[in-house]
C-alpha cells in the first residue's frame, strides 16, 4: 500500500473532530471599512503604505519620470516588467532614450527594478503583484531599489475585497499566474537583537508612484 | 534521522537557561515586544472585533481538519491541475528520502531553504547533508542558528535568545566578517553572501503556511524575501507541507494568512505573502522549472485520532511562546525538542510519546494565557490537563508525588490539623528564611518563596467578626 492510501486510510478510520462545528452566519473582514469613497481609500492607503516604510507619491507622468531617473541616478540599467504591463506609456523608450536599458532578469547586480500591480490594497497599504507574460518576478525582488507604478482605479479596500475580485473570475492569481504576491513594505528582518533593518533579502526601499489621482492629503 | 529528543532533561536544561542571563534577557525583551505588538494589532478595531477574527479564523481550522482526509485529496487534484508533483510521506525517513530522490534526479548540488519547522522536526539539513549536498538555511535567524550549529529557540524568531555580540561573534568566526556592533551592516554582510547562494542555487525548500484545497496554491509569508528567492530563482522548488496545513478555500485562506501576522509579530500583513502554484508558466520570463509538493504525515494522523487533535489546528505564530510564563522565563531549548512554549509541552508528547517527555506537561502554570492569545483558540490547558492525567495513569507518576498527597489530604480534612500544619510552616519559615528544605529546594533555587503573612487568615477572620460584632460605626470611620 503506498504513503498516500495508509495516510487517507487512518484518517478516514479516525472518529472525525469537530463534527459539531458551527458554521460561519457571518463573515467579517480583518479590518473593518467605514468609508468606501475612492478618495478615503486613497488616503487610508497612503497612510498605511507610509507606516510599513513605503515611500508614495501622487503624481503625473512627467514628474515620474523625473522621480525613476532620481531614483536610477548613474545607472546603465535596471529590471522591469515589459512596457505593456506598466501603465504609462513609453516610460521604457524614454529610458533607452535617457541610456537606461533593461537588464536580463536575472541579474542580481542590478540596483533598480521596475513593475507594476495588479492591484493595490488600502486596507494595508500592500501592492499586489501576479506573475505573468511579461511581469517577471525578480523585478521586485532582486534589485535594493523597488519602483512599483500603479494608477488610482486599481486600488481595493482590503485582501478580503480582492480575494472576491479573483473568486469572480475563477481565481486567475492561484490558478493562471504561477505565482502572486502581496508585497507589504519594505523587505526587513528583526532578528538581530529585534532590531528592525530594512533590506534584508529583498528591497530596502519600496517607492509607490499612483498615477492619475486627484491628489489627496495624506 | 530525527533531531534526538531530550525532553526528560528538561529539568536540568531549564536550570542552564535560568543561569544564563543574556538568554533571559533576550528571550525577556523579545516575547514582551511581540506580546504587545499583538495586543495592539489583533484589537485595533475593539475587543470584540478581535475576539470576533479569532473565532473565524478557529473555525476555517477547525471545519478543515473535520474533512481533512476529502481536502487532501481535493489539493491533490489541484494541486497537479496546477503543475506541482505531488508526493506522500508517512515519516521522517520516507520524506527526506524523497527529497534526496528529487535532488539526484535534478543533478542538485546547492540548496536554498527558507524557514521551515516540518524539516526541523524531520531533520532534512541532516539528511541532505549526509547525502554530499550543500544546505544553506536563508532566513537570517535560521542563518544564524545554523552557523552556530543550534536550533531554533522560537516559532517565529529562531535566534531570539541570542544577543547582538553573541550574534557579531558567529559571523565573525565563521564567516571572518569584519567586527561590528552595528546590525544594519551585519544584516548587510548577512545578505551580501546569502545572494550568491540564491542566484547559485539548484533546488530551493520551502515549508507552506497554509495548502489551499480549493486552488492548489501553497500561502507562504515572510517577511525578509528569502522565501520568494527560495521558490523563485532555483530550478526546482520542493515543498514540504505537514497535511493538517490544509485549508478549504481562498476564503479562509484570507482570513488566516491576516490573523498569523496579527498574533505573531503584530504586523497586519507580512512583506511578503506569497501565493505559489506550481512551476513557472511557458509565457513567464522566470519561476522554477519543476515544483514538487511533499505532503507529510509524521505522527499528525495518529494525533488526529485522539482528543487531542485540536492541536493540529496550530498555524505556528508562537503567539503561545510569547504569552507564557515558563516560556518567557527560560526560552525554548528547555523543551528539548522542536517546538517549546505551550503548544511545544503539547505537541512534544504526542509526537514523540509521553514517556521521552514527561516533564512537559507540567511545565505550565497553568495560568491560561497560551488559550487567551491563540489565534485559533486551541485549549492548550485542558490539553495539558489531559496529558497529565495520561500520565498518572500510564503509570509515570512518581511514588513521592503520591506520599505528599497523602500527607495533603491528611492536613487539609481536618481544621485542627491544617491548622498545626501552618504553625508549622511559619516556623520552619523562621528557621530556613527563603530556602527550601529538601525537595521543595528545587523550587527556591531559582525563586524566593513569598514570607508567609504574619497572622493566618483564619485568626484575621476571627478577629474581624468579634469587631465586626461591636454596634458603633464611628471606630471605622475614625480608624480612616
Amino acid at each position: 500500500m503506498s504513503a498516500r492510501e495508509k495516510i487517507l486510510g487512518k484518517l478516514r478510520e479516525a472518529r472525525r473532530p469537530f463534527t459539531d462545528v458551527e458554521p460561519i452566519r457571518e463573515r467579517r473582514h480583518m479590518i473593518p471599512q467605514q468609508d468606501h469613497s475612492p478618495r478615503e481609500q486613497l488616503r487610508q492607503f497612503i497612510d498605511e503604505a507610509e507606516a510599513v516604510g513605503c515611500f508614495v507619491y501622487q503624481l503625473d507622468e512627467n514628474a515620474a519620470l523625473e522621480q525613476i531617473m532620481e531614483l536610477i541616478d548613474a545607472d546603465r540599467s535596471v529590471l522591469s516588467w515589459d512596457a505593456n504591463q506598466i501603465p504609462f506609456d513609453g516610460l521604457r523608450d524614454m529610458l533607452a532614450s535617457l541610456g537606461v536599458s533593461v537588464a536580463r532578469h536575472d541579474d542580481g547586480n542590478v540596483r533598480v527594478g521596475i513593475s507594476g500591480v495588479s492591484a493595490a490594497l488600502a486596507a494595508t497599504g500592500s501592492l499586489v503583484l501576479e506573475s505573468g507574460a511579461g511581469r517577471n518576478r525578480n523585478a521586485s525582488l532582486l534589485p535594493d531599489v523597488h519602483i512599483a507604478l500603479m494608477r488610482a482605479e486599481q486600488l481595493l479596500p482590503d485582501l478580503e475585497t480582492w480575494q472576491q475580485r479573483q473568486q469572480a473570475a475563477g481565481y486567475p492569481a492561484f490558478t493562471k499566474a504561477s505565482s502572486a504576491t502581496v508585497i507589504t513594505g519594505p523587505s526587513k528582518t528583526a532578528d538581530i537583537a529585534h532590531q528592525l533593518v530594512k533590506g534584508a533579502h529583498g528591497p530596502r526601499e519600496v517607492h509607490v508612484m499612483i498615477l492619475g489621482a486627484d491628489a489627496v492629503e495624506a | 534521522m530525527t533531531l534526538d529528543v531530550q525532553s526528560n532533561n528538561f529539568i536540568a536544561l531549564a536550570d542552564v537557561a535560568l543561569h544564563n542571563e543574556d538568554l533571559q534577557h533576550a528571550i525577556g525583551e523579545g516575547t514582551r515586544t511581540a506580546y504587545y505588538r499583538r495586543l495592539d494589532t489583533m484589537f485595533a478595531h475593539g475587543d470584540e472585533h478581535g475576539e470576533f477574527m479569532r473565532q473565524q479564523a478557529a473555525e476555517a481550522k477547525r471545519r478543515a481538519l473535520r474533512d481533512l482526509p476529502d481536502l487532501l485529496e481535493k489539493a491533490e487534484r489541484n494541486l497537479k491541475a496546477n503543475g506541482f508533483q505531488v508526493e506522500w510521506a508517512e515519516d521522517a525517513a520516507q520524506a527526506n528520502q524523497l527529497v534526496l530522490d528529487i535532488a539526484s534526479r535534478h543533478r542538485v548540488q546547492t540548496v536554498t531553504k527558507s524557514k521551515s519547522m516540518l524539516t526541523e522536526e524531520l531533520g532534512t539539513n541532516h539528511a541532505m547533508e549526509a547525502a554530499g549536498l550543500r544546505v544553506v538555511e536563508t532566513d537570517l535567524g535560521e542563518y544564524i542558528i545554523q552557523l552556530a550549529g543550534e536550533t531554533p529557540s522560537h516559532i517565529v524568531g529562531p535566534v531570539m535568545h541570542k544577543t547582538k555580540a553573541e550574534i557579531r561573534d558567529v559571523f565573525v568566526r565563521e564567516l571572518g566578517m569584519t567586527p561590528t556592533d552595528n546590525a544594519e551592516e551585519m544584516v548587510a554582510f548577512a545578505r551580501k553572501m546569502l545572494r550568491e547562494d540564491f542566484l547559485n542555487a539548484d533546488m530551493g525548500i520551502s515549508g507552506g503556511n497554509f495548502l489551499i484545497a480549493e486552488t492548489g496554491s501553497i500561502g507562504l509569508v515572510m517577511n525578509e524575501g528569502n522565501g520568494r528567492m527560495c521558490t523563485s530563482l532555483p530550478r526546482v522548488h520542493v515543498a514540504l507541507i505537514g497535511i493538517e496545513k490544509i485549508v478549504d478555500t481562498v476564503e479562509d485562506y484570507a482570513t488566516l494568512t491576516q490573523v498569523l501576522p496579527s498574533s505573531s509579530t503584530g504586523q497586519k500583513m507580512t512583506v511578503y505573502t506569497n501565493i505559489l502554484n506550481g512551476p513557472g508558466r511557458a509565457d513567464e520570463g522566470d519561476g522554477p522549472e519543476h515544483a514538487y509538493v511533499i505532503l507529510v504525515d509524521n505522527g499528525r494522523s495518529d494525533i488526529y485520532a485522539t482528543k487531542y487533535a485540536e492541536a493540529l489546528s496550530c498555524i505556528r505564530c508562537g503567539a503561545c511562546q510569547n504569552a507564557c510564563p515558563v516560556y518567557r522565563t527560560m526560552g525554548g531549548h528547555a523543551y528539548g525538542w522542536v517546538y517549546g512554549g505551550p503548544i511545544g509541552a503539547v505537541l512534544t508528547p504526542l509526537f514523540v510519546g509521553l514517556e521521552n517527555a514527561t516533564p512537559l506537561p507540567h511545565a505550565s502554570s497553568l495560568c491560561g494565557s497560551c488559550k487567551q492569545v491563540c489565534p485559533v483558540d486551541i485549549d492548550l490547558p485542558r490539553m495539558l490537563l489531559d496529558l497529565r492525567w495520561d500520565l498518572v495513569r500510564e503509570g509515570e507518576s512518581q511514588a513521592g508525588w503520591d506520599m505528599a498527597m497523602k500527607l495533603w489530604a491528611v492536613g487539609m480534612t481536618s481544621p485542627a490539623r491544617f491548622s498545626l500544619g501552618g504553625k508549622a510552616a511559619r516556623a520552619g519559615q523562621a528557621i530556613m528564611g527563603e530556602y527550601m528544605p529538601g525537595p521543595l529546594g528545587n523550587w527556591s533555587k531559582h525563586r524566593d518563596f513569598p514570607d508567609f503573612a504574619p497572622k493566618p487568615f483564619r485568626q484575621l477572620w476571627r478577629s474581624r467578626r468579634s469587631r465586626r460584632h461591636r454596634p458603633s460605626t464611628q471606630t471605622r470611620q475614625g480608624a480612616q
